[in-house]
C-alpha cells in the first residue's frame, strides 16, 4: 500500500465526517477552493499591516458570532435574539476578571472564566425557556427582551456604585482598558496583537467551522434538522428535544461568549452597545443573508456586510443602514433561502441540466432567418 | 417613600403611554399574526408629521390630525408593496419589519436631519404640595381609554367590526362567509398605522423628535402585545395595567430604569409562565365559571 | 366487553378475549386506559374509557366521525394531558409520563395527517427514529427497513416526491424502525387506492406476525375485516361495543350510530 494512498484514505475518513447533506460543500472541488482561500486568508496579515490584519480580525470574530446563531437557527430552528447576550457577557466578564487580576496569568485565567459565564447563561436561559416548553416565535420574543433588559441594565451602571472589585462598569461610557489576549505568565507568555491576533481568530474561526461541520452531519445533527423542520415529529420518534434544544443553544451560547471575549480583547473596550436592539439584529441579518442553512454563508456575509458598513462610515456616508435594512428585507421577500444556498441551487440546478438556458437550434434555415 | 398621588398620575401617564403604544400593533398581530417590528418608525412617522405641520404654523389639533393622516398613507403603502407578503409568517415579518424599520429611521435622519424643532407640552402641570405632574401626560391616559372603547364599539357594533373578528378567529371560514380578507388586512393595517400615527402625533409634543425616538415606543408596545395575549382590545388593557402598575411602581420606589427593568422582567415572566398570556387566563377564569354555572 | 367464557376445559386462567385468542397467565395486557376523560375547555371528547389490548392483538378501532378515535390515541401517546383516569402500558403506568418518554418504552404512533419530514429523503427520514436504536452504523436499518415496507432503493428520493401510499408506508416505517411493541396507527389507507390498501394490510400483518401489536383508526370495513382481531367502537367518547368484527357488523344498534347520528 503507497503512502499516497494511505494518506487518501485518512482524508476521504475525515471528509466522511466533514460531509452530509445537512452542509453545502461535499466535493473535492470545494475543499480544494476551501484550502486555497484558507491559505490566502492565513497569507494575509503577511502583505498587509498590522492594523490592517487587526482591522479584518474584527470582522472574523463577528464570524464566529454568526456561526454561533447558525447552528442555533439554521440548523434547530431557534430564532434567538439573544446571542449578543452571551457575546456581552463574556466580553464584560473577561474585562473584569483581567483587570482585576492584572498579571499575564490573570488574563489567561479570564479567557476560561468568561467563557464559562457565558455558557451558564445561555444554559440558564435555556432551560428557562425550553423546559417550559416556549418555542416559536416566544423564544424569538424572550431572548430579544432579554437583551433590552440587559440594555437597560447596563446603560444605567455609571457611577462607582457600580465596581466589581477594582473594575468600573461604566454605564454608558463603557470598560475601557481591557488588555489584550495573552496565554501564559510573566515569565513566558504569547501576547495576541496585530497579525498573531488575526491568526487566532482565524483558527478559531475554522476550527469552529470543520467541528459544526461534523456535528452537524453526525446524529446529533439530524436530531437537530428534525426539531426545525417538525419538533413534534421528533418528539414522537422518541426524543427528548427539550434536552437537544437546550445543548444546541448552549453550544450556541459558548461560541457568542468567546467571540465576546475576542470583541473585548480586539478594542481593548465594551460597552453597553453590544446590547443594543441594533447589535442584537446584527447576527440575524448575517445568517438571514448569507443563508440559514449555510454556515459558510453566515461567516462570508459577515465579512461582506461589516466590511461594507465599515467602508460607508469611512467614508461618511449615511446610507450604511438604509441599505443595510434594504438588503435584508430584499433577501426575506425575494431570496428567503440566503444567498449561498441560493447559489448552491442554481449551480446544482444547471449543472443537472446543462441544456437550460441555451435556446432551441432553428429547425429549418427559413425559420432561423424569421426570427 | 412612595407618594400617593404621584404614583397614581404615574400609573396613568404609564398605562396612556404601553396602551396607545401598543393598539395599532396589536390589532395588525392580532388580525395577521405580522409582529410588525417597524412600528417603532411608523409612530415616528406620526410624530414628525405632526411637529413639521404644527411648526409650519397649524394649531395642535389639526397637526396631530395630520401626522395621523400622513401615517395612514405610509402604512398603506407599505402594506400594499411589502407587508401582505408576511401574512401568516411571524418570524419571517419580524426580520423583514425590522429591516424596514432600519431602513425608515435611516431615511428620516438623511432627510431630515437629527432632529426637530419640538412643540412645547401644553396645558402645564397639576401641582399638589411641593409636587408636579404634566396635565397633558395624564389626560393622554383619557384618550388612550376613549381609544379602547371605540375599537371595542367598532369591533361588536359595527359591521366591520364582526367580519374583523370573525378574520381574526378563523380566516378560511370567515373568506368561506364572503369576507373579502385581503381587504380586510389591508383595512386593518391601515387602521393599525393610523393609531401608531395617533401615538405617534400625541406624544409629539412631550418628547424630542429625533429619528430613533420609535424604539422607546417599540419596546413597550411589543412587551404589551405579547404578553396580552389573543384577546386584541382585552390584552391590550390588562397589559397596560399589569406593565404599567409594575413600571409606575418601581420608577416611584427606584427610578425609571429600574421601572423599565421590572417592566421587561414581568413581561418575560408572563411569556413563560402564562402561554396564553394575560387575556388567555382571563378568558380561561371565564369560562371556567361558565362551566359550573351550567 | 370482552366474553370471559371460561374456556371448556375448566381452567379458570383461559378466556376468550375479544380478539377471539385464548389468553392465559403468559399472555400480557399490553394497553390499558382506566377511566380515561378528556376535557377541551367545555368539551367532553372522551368521557371515562376503559381501552385494553392485549400483546399481539391487531385491533381496529372504529366509530362514527367526533366519537373521539384521535384524541384517545393522542392520550395513549401523550400529544394531550387525560383530564382523568389513567394509562398503563406493560404493567407500568404512564400517564404522567412526556410523549417521548412513552415512545421509548415502546409505543409508537403514525398521524392521520402524513407528516414525514418533507425536505429530507426517505432514508433520512427512517435515519432519525432508527439512530436511536441501532448503535454505529445504522445504513443497513434503514436499507432494510425501507425494503420492509417495501420503498426498497427508495433511499434517495425526497419524501415530497414520493406517492401518498408511499409516504404512508414510509411513516410505517419510520414508526417501525423505532422496534415498538405497540404501533397506533391513525387512517393508514386514507386516500389509498384499492391496490395501495391491500398492500398496507399485508404489511401491518406482516409486522403483526413478528410480534407487533396494533391499534389502527379506519374507516374502510374492508381493510378492518381483512386484518382484525377484534374491534373496538368508539362513540361520543365512550366505548360502545367490543368484539369480532362478524358480531360488530350484525350489531344493529352499531350501523344506528353511524347512520342515525345519535
Amino acid at each position: 500500500m503507497s503512502a499516497t494512498s494511505g494518506v487518501f484514505r485518512v482524508v476521504d475518513r475525515i471528509r466522511a465526517r466533514l460531509e452530509g447533506p445537512n452542509t453545502i460543500g461535499n466535493s473535492r472541488g470545494f475543499w480544494l477552493g476551501f484550502a486555497l482561500v484558507l491559505a490566502g486568508a492565513f497569507a494575509y496579515p503577511t502583505f498587509v499591516s498590522a492594523y490592517q490584519a487587526g482591522n479584518t480580525a474584527l470582522f472574523l470574530l463577528y464570524g464566529l458570532l454568526a456561526l454561533s446563531l447558525s447552528v442555533v437557527w439554521g440548523y434547530a430552528g431557534i430564532l434567538s435574539f439573544g446571542q449578543v447576550v452571551f457575546f456581552g457577557f463574556a466580553g464584560y466578564t473577561f474585562g473584569i476578571v483581567s483587570i482585576n487580576l492584572g498579571s499575564t496569568l490573570g488574563v489567561t485565567l479570564a479567557i476560561p472564566v468568561a467563557v464559562l459565564i457565558a455558557t451558564v447563561v445561555a444554559f440558564l436561559l435555556g432551560y428557562f425557556m425550553f423546559y417550559g416548553d416556549v418555542s416559536g416565535v416566544f423564544v424569538a420574543i424572550i431572548t430579544l427582551v432579554v437583551t433590552l433588559v440587559l440594555q437597560t441594565f447596563m446603560a444605567q451602571t455609571a457611577g462607582d456604585a457600580w465596581t466589581v472589585g477594582s473594575v468600573a462598569l461604566g454605564g454608558f461610557n463603557g470598560m475601557p482598558g481591557i488588555p489584550n489576549l495573552a496565554v501564559g505568565t510573566e515569565a513566558t507568555s504569547v501576547t495576541f496583537r496585530g497579525g498573531v491576533f488575526y491568526w487566532l481568530v482565524l483558527s478559531a474561526l475554522v476550527v469552529s467551522y470543520l467541528g459544526l461541520r461534523v456535528l452537524v452531519n453526525g446524529r446529533f445533527g439530524y436530531a437537530m434538522v428534525g426539531i426545525r423542520e417538525d419538533e413534534d415529529r421528533v418528539e414522537m420518534l422518541g426524543y427528548d428535544i427539550r434536552r437537544v434544544k437546550l445543548a444546541v443553544f448552549t453550544l450556541g451560547g459558548t461560541m457568542a461568549g468567546f467571540s465576546g471575549v475576542l470583541y473585548a480583547a480586539w478594542g481593548n473596550y465594551i460597552d453597553p452597545s453590544v446590547y443594543s436592539l441594533t447589535f442584537a439584529t446584527m447576527p440575524v441579518v448575517w445568517v438571514t443573508v448569507g443563508g440559514r442553512t449555510s454556515m459558510l454563508g453566515a461567516v462570508l456575509a459577515t465579512v461582506s456586510i461589516e466590511w461594507f458598513r465599515q467602508q460607508l462610515s469611512i467614508t461618511g456616508s449615511e446610507y450604511a443602514m438604509v441599505i443595510v435594512g434594504l438588503l435584508l428585507l430584499g433577501v426575506v421577500l425575494l431570496v428567503p433561502e440566503g444567498f449561498v444556498p441560493f447559489v448552491h441551487r442554481k449551480v446544482t440546478e444547471f449543472r443537472s441540466d446543462p441544456t437550460e438556458g441555451i435556446p432551441d437550434a432553428p429547425e429549418s434555415p427559413g425559420e432561423g432567418a424569421a426570427e | 417613600m412612595v407618594n400617593g398621588i404621584n404614583l397614581l398620575l404615574q400609573f396613568l401617564d404609564s398605562f396612556a403611554f404601553i396602551v396607545l403604544a401598543a393598539i395599532g400593533l396589536a390589532i395588525i398581530f392580532g388580525m395577521m399574526d405580522v409582529i410588525n417590528l417597524a412600528h417603532g418608525e411608523f409612530i415616528m412617522i406620526g410624530a414628525y408629521g405632526t411637529t413639521m405641520t404644527y411648526n409650519a404654523g397649524a394649531p395642535l389639533p389639526v397637526a396631530i390630525a395630520a401626522g395621523v393622516a400622513v401615517t395612514t398613507v405610509a402604512g398603506l403603502v407599505l402594506e400594499r408593496t411589502i407587508i401582505h407578503r408576511l401574512y401568516d409568517r411571524p418570524l419571517d415579518s419580524m426580520v423583514a419589519t425590522w429591516a424596514l424599520g432600519l431602513a425608515l429611521t435611516q431615511a428620516a435622519r438623511i432627510l431630515f436631519g437629527n432632529s426637530l424643532n419640538s412643540i412645547g407640552i401644553p396645558l402645564g402641570a397639576i401641582s399638589y404640595g411641593q409636587f408636579s405632574y404634566s396635565l397633558y401626560r395624564v389626560l393622554l391616559a383619557g384618550v388612550a381609554i376613549a381609544v379602547l372603547v371605540a375599537a371595542y364599539l367598532v369591533f361588536t357594533r359595527t359591521e366591520f367590526g364582526v367580519r374583523a373578528r370573525a378574520t381574526i378567529q378563523d380566516p378560511e371560514t370567515a373568506a368561506a362567509m364572503g369576507v373579502e380578507t385581503g381587504r380586510m388586512y389591508t383595512i386593518t393595517f391601515a387602521i393599525g398605522s393610523a393609531l401608531a400615527g395617533l401615538a405617534g402625533a400625541l406624544y409629539a409634543p412631550t418628547m424630542s423628535v429625533v429619528p430613533g425616538m420609535g424604539s422607546s415606543f417599540l419596546v413597550e408596545a411589543f412587551v404589551a402585545v405579547v404578553t396580552g395575549g389573543t384577546s386584541v382590545l382585552l390584552g391590550t388593557t390588562l397589559a397596560g395595567g399589569v406593565l404599567g402598575s409594575v413600571d409606575a411602581l418601581l420608577s416611584n420606589l427606584y427610578g425609571t430604569f429600574v421601572g423599565q427593568i421590572g417592566l421587561l422582567i414581568v413581561a418575560v415572566a408572563i411569556l413563560r409562565f402564562l402561554p396564553t398570556g394575560l387575556s388567555g387566563v382571563v378568558e380561561t377564569v371565564r369560562e371556567r365559571r361558565e362551566r359550573d354555572a351550567a | 366487553m370482552s366474553s370471559n367464557a371460561p374456556d371448556p376445559a375448566g381452567d379458570p386462567n383461559i378466556r376468550e378475549t375479544p380478539a377471539g385468542k385464548t389468553t392465559g397467565p403468559d399472555t400480557d395486557t399490553l394497553l390499558q386506559t382506566q377511566g380515561l376523560v378528556k376535557e377541551f375547555g367545555g368539551l367532553t371528547a372522551i368521557d371515562g374509557v376503559d381501552f385494553g389490548v392485549d400483546e399481539g392483538e391487531l385491533r381496529c378501532l372504529i366509530g362514527p366521525n367526533g366519537a373521539g378515535k384521535s384524541t384517545l390515541m393522542k392520550l395513549i401517546t401523550g400529544r394531550h394531558d387525560a383530564t382523568d383516569g389513567r394509562i398503563f402500558y406493560d404493567g407500568a403506568d404512564v400517564t404522567e409520563m412526556r410523549s417521548h418518554e412513552r415512545v421509548r418504552q415502546g409505543i409508537g404512533i403514525k398521524f392521520q395527517v402524513p407528516s414525514v419530514f418533507e425536505a429530507m429523503t426517505a432514508f433520512e427520514n427512517v435515519r432519525l427514529p432508527a439512530q436511536r436504536v441501532v448503535d454505529g452504523d445504522v445504513r443497513e436499518r434503514v436499507s432494510d427497513t425501507l425494503e420492509r415496507v417495501g420503498l426498497g432503493g427508495f433511499d434517495d428520493v425526497t419524501a415530497s416526491d414520493l406517492s401518498h401510499g408511499q409516504q404512508q408506508r414510509l411513516e410505517i416505517g419510520m414508526a417501525a424502525a423505532l422496534e415498538p411493541d405497540l404501533l397506533l396507527l391513525d387512517e393508514p389507507v386514507a386516500g389509498l387506492s384499492l391496490e395501495e390498501r391491500g398492500e398496507i394490510a399485508d404489511l401491518v400483518q406482516e409486522l403483526n406476525d413478528d410480534g407487533i401489536t396494533f391499534v389502527i383508526i379506519e374507516h374502510d370495513i374492508d381493510f378492518v375485516e381483512r386484518i382484525a382481531d377484534a374491534v373496538t367502537v368508539l362513540h361520543q367518547g365512550a366505548v360502545f361495543r367490543e368484539g369480532s368484527i362478524e358480531d360488530i357488523r350484525a350489531d344493529d344498534e352499531v350501523r344506528r350510530i353511524y347512520l342515525g347520528g345519535e
